[in-house]
């Protein structure tokens, strides 16, 4: 077992690090923008890390689509709602807080052990699917094989997901365009 | 003894960011702040997918995280607008001045 530690390896912890200081700014910021902003470093270091697994078409999708698109929308209506008198809005009792923290904690604790041991099994060791990285390559990239299986196998939920999309865009302008009395 | 590799270190992550959003949506009484928690469960929830399906050499997490992100921007999309009309009746975000169920 190779304990040394690649490249590959510390930009994956640097990510990890990224993605968790910015969702614990989330946690504890009062400001809203700050919220963003930290919501931004999440999407952005988890989008690096799917670059870094390989997975081109997903990490430019979380880039283009998360923090693009979403993101905008997030402080355009922060900005639209123009929050003043705020206050620090953690506003249950201490004690709950911390309560629930433990348990999380707890369930937190639950998962990295049954992780780390799935990883130690039989079952995890072998290799279900065919795409490894070099027959990814050889087929000419990760967007390509994705699109293929996306337009092929997976083509009705791709139009079928398009009804939602309608629904949202006709409901928020629906929404936006009501009077009130 | 245990040696963490990649795989398992996206799954902690992913572990990690799905309980601080579920801190977050519970506990913050800012309705976007909510809005934003929601985001980064689904964000959790998408990076445990494409770890798995990059550690069994699959495409089908890839696919299902295309299609989570696809309904992330339209959920984010009438909550954002169902938050401003609801700033537009009673001036507020807070979800402690949205407790009575009337209109």
């Amino acid at each position: 077992m190779d304990l040394s530690m690649t490249l590959e390896d510390i930009f994956l912890f640097a990510f990890g690090l990224v993605a968790v200081g910015g969702s614990l700014v989330m946690l504890f910021a009062k400001n809203p923008i700050t919220v963003a902003l930290g919501l931004l470093s999440v999407l952005l270091a988890t989008g690096c890390t799917y670059g870094l697994m390989g997975e081109h078409m997903v990490a430019t999708l979380q880039i283009v689509v998360y923090a693009g698109a979403i993101m905008v929308l997030f402080v355009f209506s922060i900005m639209l709602l123009n929050l003043n008198n705020l206050k620090f809005d953690l506003a249950w009792p201490r004690v709950l807080f911390w309560a629930s923290v433990a348990g999380l904690a707890a369930f937190f604790a639950l998962i990295c052990i049954n992780v780390l041991y799935f990883f130690q099994s039989k079952m995890a060791q072998h290799q279900w699917g065919e795409f490894t990285p070099e027959k990814v390559s050889e087929l000419g990239g990760n967007a390509r094989v994705l699109s293929q299986a996306l337009f092929s196998q997976n083509y009705f939920s791709f139009e079928l997901v398009s009804i939602p999309l309608l629904i949202a865009l006709v409901g928020a302008v629906v929404l936006a365009k009501r009077k009130l009395n | 003894m245990f040696y963490i590799d990649h795989s398992s270190f996206v799954q902690i992550l992913a572990a990690f960011l799905f309980c601080i959003g579920l801190l977050i949506v519970i506990f913050r009484r800012n309705l976007i702040v909510m809005l934003m928690g929601v985001e980064l469960l689904l964000n959790a929830a998408n990076l445990s997918l494409i770890g798995f399906s990059h550690h069994f050499s699959m495409i089908d997490g890839q696919i299902q995280a295309f299609f989570v992100i696809t309904l992330a921007a339209a959920e984010s999309a009438i909550g954002l607008s169902i938050l401003v009309n609801l700033y537009r009746h009673i001036g507020s975000i807070n979800t402690s001045d949205t407790q009575l169920m009337k209109g």
